[in-house]
């Protein structure tokens, strides 16, 4: 080709117009608003020049409905493409305010079913950066048939490929529907936001007044919904975030999480790990100080943190490798299963069972939350949701009871029967079929009317009944329980737990799939 | 204190203050503080209990982050602390325009703390009522408590009776402000 | 006399340790009670043998509970008992009990706690022994209109304070008529609430007073002398944080005076062993007694420095019935002492109390500096028990050395972990009224303008070492090596039974 001749100058001249078009001016609009550009996003996630863009040219479709000039913007503003994540291919589709407030259109729909078709076609994950105002609205039907085939997509590949959505600006109406298929959702605080029907509407229909955050900015869907597993004060640590998720998670649902080289300058400080535990049953501690003593140093990631607090869902490495680790949390509610925690907990174990991430129970429950708010809400379906969840889990499920296994939630939090591999327990540990208090209300209920000081009585009964029924040794020797452990010794076992149950497969007779309550 | 070069050049760092006093540092690093014309230079030193403490300018410092949440620092310096959230050039542009335009709700939802019994409304509709006013009593776990305002403003709805049963959350009484 | 050989300390912390370290002094052996709510505390281990108090027997609180204490010294064959501060120093009827038990109880008897323990009663005492005492109500208010007319005849400002407890609460200030109905009710409520007992009384109310306390022994032989005054200005909300010995505003001839009358007090009300005579001084020189605490107090070791004396050994002895060897004339306060009490509180948040663990504790031991201290590297700190970690006390030949001495200790004092009062101190240190003496009990509120001390770059420094950190942290994260070769290899064993299953 000569390259001084028409050819070649026609293409040099295509790529300057789109230069251009994507110009310092785009940005500015982006940043004044305190958001970034979607180009700036991408290059914020990916390893530098290793993005290639797909369909950089395409315009909007252009049907002549008369309602209004449409921009002859390339790309109909949307960026799509594929680049390396820590050296991984990713697909990302990255929809771009500045071009028609990103709203979606034909044209715009069929590039992110594009990059959704090709990252299902060779195995890798995708992430979706929603800043979009929504369908738009000149192109009719056109938007909604496109919102819906995305909406297929993410069904189809759901369970396969990983796929995470980053909230960063409007994510309105039925958009909202793609992130909620998809495995995480990443929200940015005060700049963005999603819900199904706006503060105008909400205003108009309920003469209700909402700001836009209240009604479904990132702190809402952190803390109430648990829409949003993980919210950021600002875009580039939102993608830090996005990028640090992607590192627990395997490309496929065929391929085994991925190796991070723990730090051996660590210090050993694992007989700290006696300490945490209280001997006072009803004292509280903090969970997490559990899994940072136990999981590999700084590796642990907690997914939905605002969200259902008394239960603890995140990654965390054990010796390189990744796990997911649910852990109740004794420092709220006393650690109680509810409705929101069985819902935060059973999805959390259904992803790690989908790709092949081991799992890692660190229980202290004492039952369930009593009440007529969680009766009457149906705390029965969502406590059997996860009780579904982990005996439907195939992965490797290994339990450390850490104090309190009463009743139903014992049975529900992994235990021995529903397919827990290794099931071990702390000398604090207390596995009964109900709390001491409440069992020797019963059992001695003869004794304790007949006596001057009921309370004295039943706190002895309680000791008494602490020391010899519900002791972790009873479930040892029946077999329920595989070990009791020293606490300062649970890192190495669950190394060597996790590394035996390395080849686990388990066959099921094959079915479409189960009927989890839902 | 052992850690490598970065491998990126130049990267600025905008440390800001709760006052939104800002302290720009490039390449930290490097271990100096620019002062005027001048990179003096920062001594770090570890002692073998774990205290850290920062030689700068001839006088030395005890330093501590006592807590740490995403960018959001507390640093106690001396034992004073001092609330620190580090930010990139953009996202330090990004809060001043957050700051200028910040959402203000208008109404206020005060909700049932805890699930209980209203045992009488100590307001009205159409109340003037001032941060601290008591509100309500919730009669919750065999206890009374009183509910007290946060805010200042003009009741505009009150959503429930005396002798009403709430569940936790419920929307007790909306304030607009 | 019988030398008392064995000692349970019915108490923790930091006067735990310090009883501990006089009675290994004297040869005495020591014995202490671990309780459930810190099993491993610091304390314990200054303490010859440790009586279990861990398993929970009832409501009562560990070092409250009476009759638990007295079967523990009687089981464990113990010759006396140490109260310490607080929980039952203070409560007549352990004493009581001590003594029925044939337990020594190294204090003094149960009549000179109960008498001296009700305001009203002290002051009667007080008043009958030539004291002098605010102008004030004798015995409790019977009412609002009889709080109105005593008002009215002292004359506004008055305070109402509650007959059955201290440490501000139950107290209100009235300045003028209006208020006094509210006033009233609110101080009966609040000392109905804390010390169940809504009994107030009422007296004048001094603006700017000093707070001037004589330390006093007194044996079973009739000897008592007084060892001169700790000045305890330096309050908050009625909780002392700063103490000196001497006092810049007593001369010889007040320091006689007041002596005198602390004296006065200790024989009305027959009192033995250790004790502390509380005044207010006005700015013109007047003295008048407020109440006595019959017990050692937290701030006891600035009147130890200045006259070289041990008060808890003194306070054993005593009790094991020994003459106080000592004169009146032969006491003097040598040099100058100021006391800085560290709590774990957040000052800049209005002294809040702060919860953590103390992950390190350093402080230069040089010849002008003591650290009386119940923690260390380890201990927690929880909401069961007051937040005072530990007490900084620095000697100086004038109270400038002194106020020097304690600043550079101050500097060198490092405690990580927690947020604690030391910012404090050095801002009152370092105050120039403080530094010319001129101060009061409002001190705090009126001449500090900022509660804490900053030196001049902390901010800077603060922010680079967030900066610095935050940008080590970004570079690990993206240095980060993910090997995802690894995931991709498995065996065919897990391959094969993978694929057979989809």
């Amino acid at each position: 080709m000569d390259i001084n001749g028409k050819i070649y100058k026609d293409f040099l001249n295509r790529n300057e117009r789109f230069k251009v078009q994507n110009g310092p001016d785009k940005i500015k609009k982006q940043h004044d608003k305190g958001k970034l550009h979607a180009r700036e996003r991408i290059a914020l996630l990916f390893d530098k020049d290793s993005f290639e863009e797909l369909d950089a040219f395409v315009t909007s479709a252009t049907p002549d409905t008369g309602f209004g000039k449409i921009d002859e913007a390339f790309g109909d503003g949307v960026v799509i493409g594929h680049g390396r994540i820590n050296g991984r291919i990713v697909y990302v589709y990255s929809q771009d305010f500045t071009v028609m407030g990103g709203s979606l259109g034909a044209v715009h729909a069929k590039k992110i079913l594009k990059v959704q078709e090709l990252a299902l076609r060779v195995g890798a994950p995708i992430i979706g950066l929603i800043d979009s105002g929504g369908a738009r609205i000149q192109e009719g039907v056109a938007s909604l048939a496109g919102y819906t085939s995305i909406f297929h997509n993410n069904i189809r590949s759901s369970g396969i490929i990983p796929q995470i959505s980053v909230i960063l600006g409007p994510a309105a109406g039925g958009a909202v529907y793609s992130p909620a298929l998809t495995d995480f959702v990443f929200m940015t605080k005060k700049t963005s936001y999603m819900f199904l029907t706006g503060p105008d509407v909400v205003k108009e229909v309920l003469n209700e007044e909402v700001t836009f955050d209240e009604l479904g900015g990132a702190e809402t869907h952190a803390r109430k919904s648990g829409v949003a597993n993980f919210i950021y004060e600002d875009e580039e640590n939102t993608l830090l975030g996005v990028k640090k998720l992607l590192s627990f998670f395997p490309s496929n649902n065929l391929e085994n999480p991925p190796y991070v080289e723990p730090d051996t300058k660590r210090n050993d400080e694992t007989d700290k790990l006696r300490l945490i535990v209280p001997d006072d049953p009803n004292k509280p501690y903090d969970v997490k100080k559990v899994i940072e003593l136990i999981t590999d140093q700084d590796s642990f990631y907690e997914s939905s943190e605002l969200f259902a607090p008394n239960i603890v869902t995140g990654f965390a490495r054990l010796n390189g490798k990744a796990i997911g680790v649910i852990a109740n949390q004794p420092k709220v509610l006393a650690g109680v299963i509810d409705i929101g925690s069985s819902n935060k907990a059973a999805r959390f174990v259904r992803f790690c069972d989908a790709f092949n991430i081991p799992i890692l129970v660190l229980e202290d429950v004492p039952g369930f939350l009593p009440g007529l708010d969680q009766e009457h809400n149906g705390i029965i379906k969502h406590g059997a949701k996860l009780l579904f969840a982990f005996s439907e889990a195939t992965v490797p499920k290994v339990t450390v009871i850490l104090r309190k296994a009463y009743g139903g939630a014992f049975c529900v939090m992994n235990s021995k029967n529903i397919g827990g591999d290794y099931n071990f327990a702390w000398p604090t540990a207390e596995i009964a079929v109900m709390g001491p208090e409440g069992a020797v209300s019963i059992l001695h209920r003869k004794e304790l009317k007949n006596t001057d000081d009921p309370k004295k009585m039943k706190k002895e009964f309680a000791a008494r009944y602490r020391n010899e029924v519900a002791n972790p040794y009873i479930a040892d020797e029946k077999g329920y329980i595989d070990e009791v452990i020293d606490p300062a010794e649970s890192r190495n076992k669950l190394i060597t737990a996790f590394e035996t149950l390395e080849n686990k497969h388990v066959d099921q007779p094959s079915r479409k799939h189960g009927n989890i309550p839902l | 204190m052992m850690f490598s070069k970065s491998k990126k050049s130049k990267q600025k760092f905008i440390a800001c203050t709760q006052k939104s006093k800002k302290y720009e540092f490039t390449n930290p690093k490097e271990l100096y503080i620019k002062q005027g014309k001048e990179n003096i230079p920062i001594e770090i030193i570890s002692d073998k209990q774990g205290l850290v403490f920062i030689i700068w300018k001839k006088k030395k410092y005890l330093v501590d982050i006592i807590e740490k949440n995403q960018n959001q620092y507390e640093i106690l310096v001396n034992g004073v602390s001092y609330p620190i959230s580090v930010e990139s050039p953009f996202s330090y542009k990004r809060r001043k325009y957050l700051a200028k335009n910040k959402e203000i709700s208008k109404v206020e939802r005060i909700q049932a703390p805890m699930p209980g019994k209203i045992v009488e409304f100590l307001v009205e509709e159409n109340q003037e009522i001032k941060v601290g006013e008591p509100l309500l009593i919730l009669e919750a776990m065999k206890m009374q408590n009183e509910i007290v305002s946060n805010i200042q403003g003009k009741i505009n709805k009150i959503n429930f009776h005396a002798d009403d049963t709430v569940m936790k959350d419920d929307i007790l009484i909306e304030v607009e402000k | 006399m019988k030398k008392i050989k064995s000692i349970l300390i019915a108490n923790r912390g930091e006067i735990a340790i310090r009883i501990s370290e006089t009675a290994k002094k004297m040869g005495v052996k020591t014995y202490g009670i671990k309780t459930s709510k810190e099993p491993g505390a610091y304390y314990l281990k200054f303490m010859d043998e440790i009586i279990d108090f861990t398993e929970t027997i009832s409501e009562i609180p560990e070092f409250l509970d009476i009759d638990r204490i007295i079967f523990a010294v009687k089981e464990y064959d113990i010759e006396a008992v140490h109260p310490g501060y607080g929980y039952l120093a203070e409560n007549p009827y352990f004493a009581q009990k001590c003594i029925d038990e044939k337990i020594i109880f190294i204090g003094p008897t149960p009549d000179a706690i109960y008498k001296l323990g009700n305001k009203t009663i002290a002051k009667q005492l007080a008043s009958a022994h030539n004291v002098p005492l605010l102008e004030g109500s004798s015995g409790n208010i019977k009412n609002v209109k009889h709080a109105k007319q005593l008002a009215h005849k002292i004359g506004y400002p008055i305070i109402l304070k509650a007959a059955s407890g201290g440490g501000g609460r139950g107290m209100r200030i009235v300045e003028k008529e209006e208020e006094i109905d509210k006033m009233f009710r609110l101080a009966q409520n609040e000392a109905e609430k804390s010390f169940s007992d809504p009994s107030v009384f009422m007296e004048k109310y001094v603006r700017n007073p000093r707070h001037i306390e004589f330390q006093i022994l007194a044996d079973h032989h009739g000897n008592i002398i007084h060892l001169g005054e700790r000045e305890c200005s330096i309050q908050r909300k009625h909780q002392k944080l700063i103490e000196e010995s001497p006092s810049i505003a007593l001369n010889d001839e007040l320091r006689a005076k007041m002596g005198e009358s602390a004296i006065n007090i200790v024989k009305a009300s027959k009192y033995r062993n250790a004790g502390t005579v509380e005044f207010l001084l006005d700015e013109a020189g007047d003295f008048y007694f407020m109440e006595m605490n019959t017990r050692i107090q937290v701030e006891h070791p600035v009147t130890e420095i200045v006259t070289g004396l041990d008060l808890i050994e003194w306070q054993i002895r005593i009790a094991q019935d020994e003459k106080l060897g000592i004169k009146q004339k032969d006491v003097k306060l040598n040099g100058w002492a100021i006391e800085c009490r560290i709590n774990a509180e957040d000052v800049q948040t209005g002294f809040t109390p702060f919860l953590g663990t103390i992950e390190q504790i350093q402080i230069a031991r040089t010849k002008n500096v003591r650290f009386d201290t119940g923690v260390a590297e380890g201990s927690n700190v929880t909401a069961s028990f007051d937040s005072m970690l530990a007490k900084l006390i620095c000697y100086g030949d004038t109270r400038e050395k002194a106020i020097q001495n304690s600043l550079n200790a101050l500097s060198k004092l490092y405690i990580k972990g927690i947020k604690t009062t030391i910012p404090f101190c050095k801002a009152v240190l370092n105050n120039p009224k403080f530094k010319s003496g001129d101060i009061s009990t409002s001190f705090i509120v009126k001449e500090m303008k900022q509660s804490f001390h900053q030196e001049e770059d902390e901010e800077l420094i603060a922010a680079f070492w967030a900066a610095l950190n935050h940008n080590i942290q970004l570079d690990i994260e993206d240095e980060k090596y993910v090997d995802y070769e690894r995931g991709k290899s498995m065996t065919p064993w897990l391959m094969n039974k993978r694929l057979k299953s989809l």
